[in-house]
């Protein structure tokens, strides 16, 4: 709620002001809303100067319309995909992941959601030569893996690969917060100097920070999860990144599918959302196979799987796209 | 206050805004109980959890309305209000392409130009957004359809805001609300609102703070959770789910209710390539 103040606008002055507040008009939505010949009258104010106001306050909180046209132009200039490492992985996301979005990879502990997050960073900042921002807020970052991953390439190149990912260890949703407004404000300058791009932020995981939120009666936890999701999505759309979060799943009962946790408001909050699960298999040794199966996307049918080795994470340069 | 805003329309302008008006009938006749929907004045809320095909239905019905006559559409202008972020500009121009005899960059951008996108990020500016959008319907006369989607993405915010008080945290939606009605009846238009399904039906009825009086409440799951004043400008009610079918063929189910007749309709649909099919 903003609250009317000299200088707000040009042509609110201070006097204005004090009569308004007479009338008990204190925010710009009471003077928007209110009937302005009925003030003009009550204090004895210029309805035209009133008007002028109105104007000058709704271009400058109201949100601007955009034309279907000029903003399909837009994202066609600025909308690229990412590879994600894993020819496989690329063909169940459409051919990678999109920037503008948000993708979710759920599973269970141990199904390899680390995995595939460290093999997008090596691979993003390998092939793609791009600057990546790790969040990660489980401790399960390891440095050594994604070396391990590089291994095919030079020294010098591995050393500049690892530069270009960024980690950032936060263990709480206000870190969480804080990080990405640090991230909001670098693009912010990003924008005006052309420093190093940066397309992706990877998040593992998103419900590490927000578990110890929910629960109980109070709807504070939702609302601040709520402005966590708005906060990502914005980012991803105003300036044109690929985000992705990784979540734990729980289930309905003991032999229900397994549904992303958080619940249903953050349910609604991904466009796209693939599952990670163990291969079963008859033996009993641990085996570095995974299914990847797709939950929800906005440009594919549901239910897609396919195969996915975690273990040798050997990432080839793909083609630059 | 309206009519310190609205310019005298001449002939031509008003002609075109009945068109328009009279052209949504055929919008899509197996969305609704009744036939002769919608028309203009009427509130029509789309309804369910995620991933039942809300969206995409909007897409499906966006798409009707901005393909020319020629194409078979209703050439009529669409806002869309996005508060969620969730619009994909991408995916309605993949419809666009499949649905439409010439697929060229030229028709797709003149399509395209009947579209107009808003994105807002909390429901002040929401309300802000609709005072200034009130010029845009004078200025555009085949502006007939506006949809906000969703109209609760601010459900938990405002409630965490609001604090203890019901009436501070339905503050911003009431307005919203009651100036949509405004809009609605003032301009003629039609309006499409898409809301969440963010809360469980409790298992007691008695216990629910809105006892269902409709026989469709009991089926789906539903608990009325936004304020009196958009529950009661709502003339139809579509409930969205998935159909839990052994089949490969994903379909999903509409039922559609009209609240003031009390009919209810049962469809289903699938999603293609080329959006909704019924």
């Amino acid at each position: 709620m903003v609250v009317l103040r000299a200088g707000l606008c040009p042509g609110l002055t201070e006097e204005m002001i004090q009569l308004l507040r007479a009338n008990s008009i204190q925010t710009v939505v009471d003077f928007v809303s209110s009937d302005l010949e009925d003030i003009a009258q009550k204090c004895s104010l210029s309805y035209k100067a009133l008007v002028a106001v109105r104007r000058v306050l709704l271009a400058q909180f109201s949100a601007f319309p955009a034309n279907g046209a000029d903003l399909y132009e837009e994202i066609k200039s600025s909308t690229a995909i990412l590879p994600t490492g894993s020819p496989s992985l690329d063909q169940l996301l459409d051919s990678g992941l999109y920037t503008g979005e948000v993708t979710e990879l759920m599973g269970a502990p141990g199904s390899g959601k680390t995995q595939v997050c460290l093999g997008i960073a090596a691979t993003v900042s390998l092939s793609l030569k791009q600057h990546i921002l790790f969040l990660d807020s489980t401790g399960g970052f390891t440095a050594s893996r994604l070396h391990q991953m590089l291994r095919a390439e030079e020294e010098e190149e591995q050393l500049e690969a690892l530069q270009r990912i960024q980690v950032v260890r936060v263990f709480d949703i206000y870190e969480m917060l804080r990080a990405l407004q640090e991230l909001r404000e670098r693009l912010c300058q990003q924008v005006v100097s052309s420093m190093e791009p940066l397309k992706i932020v990877v998040i593992d995981s998103v419900s590490a920070v927000i578990y110890p939120l929910l629960g109980g009666k109070q709807s504070e936890g939702l609302a601040i999860m709520m402005q966590l999701a708005r906060e990502l999505k914005t980012l991803a759309r105003e300036f044109s990144l690929a985000v992705v979060v990784t979540n734990q799943v729980t289930r309905d009962s003991s032999t229900g599918p397994p549904k992303p946790a958080l619940g249903r408001s953050w349910s609604f909050v991904p466009s796209t959302r693939v599952l990670l699960a163990s291969k079963e298999v008859t033996l009993e040794k641990a085996t570095t196979q995974r299914i990847a199966s797709l939950a929800k996307s906005p440009r594919q049918a549901v239910g897609i799987q396919v195969e996915l080795d975690i273990g040798s994470g050997d990432v080839t340069p793909t083609e630059r796209l | 206050m309206g009519d310190a805003f609205r310019r005298a329309e001449s002939g031509t302008q008003l002609l075109a805004r009945l068109e328009g008006r009279s052209g949504l009938k055929s919008l899509e006749p197996y969305l609704f109980a009744e036939e002769g929907s919608p028309v203009h004045g009427d509130v029509i809320e789309f309804h369910g959890p995620e991933g039942t095909g809300k969206t995409e239905m909007l897409y499906h019905l966006i798409a009707r309305c901005i393909i020319p006559k020629s194409g078979g559409g209703l050439e009529v202008e669409v806002m869309f209000i996005d508060t969620d972020y969730h619009f994909d500009m991408l995916r309605l121009v993949t419809i666009l392409e499949n649905r439409l005899a010439q697929r060229t960059e030229d028709m797709i951008k003149q399509c395209l130009g009947r579209l107009f996108l808003v994105n807002c990020n909390s429901s002040t500016q929401l309300l802000l957004t609709l005072y200034s959008l009130e010029n845009m319907f004078c200025i555009h006369p085949s502006l007939c359809l506006l949809i906000i989607d969703s109209i609760s993405a601010f459900y938990w915010i405002d409630r965490s805001n609001g604090g203890e008080s019901l009436t501070l945290q339905e503050r911003n939606l009431k307005k919203c609300a009651n100036f949509l009605e405004k809009l609605v009846s003032e301009h003629h238009l039609a309006l499409f609102a898409t809301t969440q399904t963010l809360m469980q039906k409790s298992a007691n009825s008695a216990e629910s703070f809105f006892p269902s009086k409709l026989p469709h409440e009991t089926d789906t799951d539903y608990r009325p959770y936004l304020c009196k004043a958009w529950q009661q400008m709502v003339t139809h009610r579509v409930f969205f789910s998935k159909q839990c079918n052994s089949g490969n063929s994903k379909r999903f189910t509409v039922t559609s209710c009209h609240l003031k007749r009390n009919h209810v309709v049962k469809r289903s649909f699938s999603i293609a390539e080329c959006g909704v099919q019924f």
